[in-house]
């Protein structure tokens, strides 16, 4: 008796063991269905090295972009497509039933066990997704035209099928190592999983669009163009970090990108307050309805898109805008004032005020009557006068929202932001506008060059978020509270 | 909301009150000139591009081309709104705009709901972890070309899901539905529970009904946002461009520099005299885009102005 109870301990001990590796296994499943070097179902080079497994399974269009041409030529079949398709989605099946089956093995043993029901067949369907990628790389390999084509043997077929078969073994040793069904079980899952698998979805695409990106900054250590691939042949290490300081050209680059982006942020954060000014004097005017009126005109601005300023911008200050046209009138020539690259600073600024500081206002404004009333009458009676009432009294009740605010500032003094610099830049300004977020989008996405861009995006948010912990600190030390 | 009332109230029989007392110092009247003064000017400022783009969209196209209307609108008609379905592409992209924002905020108030919700049950597996795993997301990011490469990696470059589906879970929304939800007094739910109600039924039924004014908060500024948007057309729609949003073809058309015969249908030669006429006229077409892209900002401006500062104060909240 005592040695069965021992035995059945020790059973339940590797079940246990067992069910974590199982777990860990489908989540590792899950995650390579989005890595492109283990797709299955690039059979050759007319398939972007670039598109995960997912992809393949979930869009026709984005499998086939480059393969007109080849199949206008009689280079491949467009069936061979359509049977790869049909492949990559019955493989994203089989590992949808696999995540399926682990989020089932949180509940009772009857749940459990319907879990690796569905993995067995899931597996099987996966397999024969797997088998028609090899038939297709197989016809495609038959091509006429080799160099075009470049049938490649899909090496995800191996990885994939390996992780099938570590999920199909696990799952028939645990359908051995729980108790056989019995009358009285029923389906059930404990609150507390119950809760997490609901969260589950939006765990996964918060890593997926927020942590998967940190993926990305390997592209930062190769030697990579667009549309090609990453192996250790092109890997180059650091070498994309020493060019950003020894080729001249880059360097003069980013030493002007970064003067942008400093004096631009400087400019924004020594006029931050602005807002609370703003905010205090119009506070003094004590008509409520004037007041609700100015406040409503003066935030909506902060409504609108960069682009749509930009469109303000050119119907009062471009050659056939407003001024010009009153200028004409006057005798005089139309002047584009919105080619002229001078000040560039100092206008980036005075539109930024323009579209924020009305909306920016408001919290202050918030605060300015969440102020003690007492304090002011008490103010009254010591004999202050306008000034030293906001001097005194509203100014220091208003500091400690500034100084979150000024902090927050000062950890993005490196993201300005792309919008507004992407709508006023002209060839006449481009010199004196191009701040950090404008430069990785004209290098990255127009220029194609991918490494560097993904150098210095990376170094910029290393350098953000160290910059916000410091700010944490020094409000933690000065406040004796957190800003995050 | 009553205490507001009840401030503003009192502000105003304070007002009434204080109004004959109050002497103006000569000090008083120049503060309050020069006041009023910079706030008015200031406003103008701030309204008077829109009121400028207005009129120019429904004066005379040939005054409007010598540019002879300054603060009248003159020869009213609206013959240039109409003429705008003869811009190419112009519908589509309106209707992405449209779709995005509808879709977009939706989902994503439906998420923030639930994950809101889902957050503040004590008994969730791991509940801090998966929790601060979300909210950290707000403080960092891999940077625009990694992230572009991750959404061509999971497919959603040139694909209209890629507006969509990154946009389901906003941290900053969640932080704001949590903490809102967690003010909600806990009696009912818990006698929900005692009845029999699953957490989906707790939800439905009870959080979403009373996290109204949270979601609707949310509702507006994400609408707004999906609206504004700009650069992910930009940089995620690039090889097609029947999913351009509607600030995107507006950019394209501000900068379009060639003849503005470009962006009308010109070869069908079907077009009347009045598109014949618009088709010499760029400035009218570019101020008349710009108009309909601003426009349903202007509708929804009075009811988000309700929740601005509700939503600014939430926000001081920290996660």
């Amino acid at each position: 008796m005592h040695e069965e109870k021992q035995l059945k301990s020790m059973k339940g001990r590797i079940t246990d063991f067992l069910y974590y590796l199982y777990r860990i296994v489908i989540i590792i499943f899950a995650i390579s269905l989005f890595i492109p070097s283990f797709n299955p179902a690039r059979i050759c080079g007319m398939v972007n090295g670039n598109m995960s497994l997912f992809t393949s399974g979930v869009s026709y269009s984005a499998l086939t972009q480059s393969i007109t041409r080849a199949v206008n030529r009689g280079w491949v079949q467009e069936s061979t497509f359509v049977l790869l398709f049909i492949s990559s989605l019955l493989s994203c099946l089989g590992i949808f039933s696999a995540v399926a089956a682990g989020c089932m093995s949180l509940g009772s043993f009857k749940l459990r066990r319907l879990g690796h029901y569905i993995v067995l067949i899931g597996t099987f369907v996966g397999y024969l997704g797997l088998g028609g990628a090899l038939i297709a790389y197989n016809q495609v390999s038959k091509t006429s035209n080799t160099d075009w084509v470049q049938p490649m043997f899909p090496n995800g077929v191996y990885i994939i099928g390996a992780m099938f078969t570590i999920v199909l073994v696990l799952t028939i040793v645990l359908l051995y190592l729980i108790p056989k069904p019995n009358k009285n079980e029923v389906y059930s899952l404990e609150a507390k999983y119950k809760l997490f698998l609901i969260l589950m979805p939006f765990i996964a695409l918060t890593f997926v669009f927020s942590y998967l990106p940190l993926w990305g900054w390997r592209y930062a250590f190769f030697d990579y163009k667009a549309g090609g691939t990453l192996s250790w042949e092109n890997f180059v290490g650091f070498k994309w970090f020493t060019i950003l300081f020894q080729n001249k050209a880059t360097r003069n680059d980013i030493v002007k990108v970064m003067q942008n982006t400093l004096a631009m942020s400087a400019l924004g954060l020594s006029t931050s307050w602005c807002a609370m000014a703003f905010a205090i004097f119009l506070c003094e005017i004590k008509n409520m309805r004037i007041r609700r009126f100015i406040q409503t005109c003066t935030t909506i601005p902060n409504f609108i898109s960069w682009v749509l300023v930009y469109s303000f911008a050119c119907t009062i200050f471009a050659t056939d805008g407003l001024i010009s046209n009153l200028i004409v009138r006057n005798g005089g020539t139309a002047v584009n004032f919105l080619m002229n690259g001078d000040h560039i600073w100092l206008k980036m600024l005075a539109w930024g005020m323009w579209k924020g500081i009305g909306w920016s206002a408001i919290v202050y404004i918030a605060g300015i009557s969440g102020i003690d009333q007492q304090l002011y009458e008490a103010a009254t009676v010591d004999g202050a006068g306008r000034f030293q009432k906001m001097w005194h009294v509203t100014v220091p009740g208003l500091l400690p929202t500034f100084f979150v605010l000024f902090l927050m500032g000062v950890a993005g003094i490196l993201s300005n932001g792309l919008d507004q610099y992407l709508v006023f830049e002209n060839p006449n300004n481009t010199q004196d506008i191009k701040v950090l977020d404008l430069y990785v989008y004209k290098l990255g996405i127009d220029q194609g060059n991918i490494p560097i861009s993904t150098v210095i995006g990376m170094v910029k948010s290393l350098v953000s978020v160290t910059l916000l912990f410091i700010a944490n600190k020094l409000s933690k030390i000065i406040r004796g509270n957190t800003i995050i | 909301m009553k205490i507001n009332l009840a401030n503003k109230k009192n502000e105003k029989k304070q007002l009434k009150s204080s109004g004959p007392k109050y002497h103006l110092h000569p000090g008083d009247v120049i503060f309050n000139i020069l006041n009023y003064s910079f706030f008015i000017i200031f406003t103008i400022a701030c309204i008077f591009p829109f009121y400028y783009l207005f009129i120019n969209t429904i004066s005379d196209n040939d005054l409007v081309r010598k540019g002879a209307i300054t603060l009248i609108p003159k020869g009213l008609h609206l013959k240039n709104y109409i003429s705008l379905k003869n811009v190419n592409d112009l519908m589509t992209s309106f209707m992405v705009s449209v779709s995005r924002t509808v879709l977009g905020t939706g989902l994503m108030v439906a998420a923030s709901g639930l994950v809101g919700f889902v957050v503040t049950k004590k008994e969730m597996w791991g509940r801090s972890l998966w929790y601060r795993f979300i909210v950290i997301t707000m403080y960092f990011n891999a940077g625009m070309i990694p992230w572009y490469l991750n959404m061509s990696m999971v497919g959603l470059t040139d694909n209209f899901l890629g507006y969509i589906i990154p946009g389901i879970v906003a941290p900053y929304n969640i932080i704001l539905v949590k903490t809102y939800i967690e003010s909600i007094p806990a009696e009912l739910e818990e006698s929900a529970y005692i009845d029999g109600a699953t957490y989906i039924n707790v939800f439905t039924k009870i959080i979403w009904p009373l996290s109204k004014p949270i979601l609707a908060t949310i509702a507006i500024f994400g609408a707004v946002g999906h609206w504004n948007s700009f650069t992910d057309s930009l940089i995620l729609m690039q090889n097609d461009a029947s999913l351009h949003t509607l600030q995107h073809r507006l950019y394209t058309y501000l900068n379009e520099t060639s003849n503005i015969g470009a962006i009308m249908r010109s070869g069908t030669g079907q077009l009347s005299a009045a598109d014949q006429a618009l088709l010499l006229n760029s400035k009218t077409i570019k101020y008349t885009i710009s108009m309909v892209t601003v426009l349903p900002i202007l509708f929804v401006y009075p009811f988000m102005q309700r929740y601005f500062e509700k939503g600014i104060m939430l926000g001081a909240v920290k996660g």
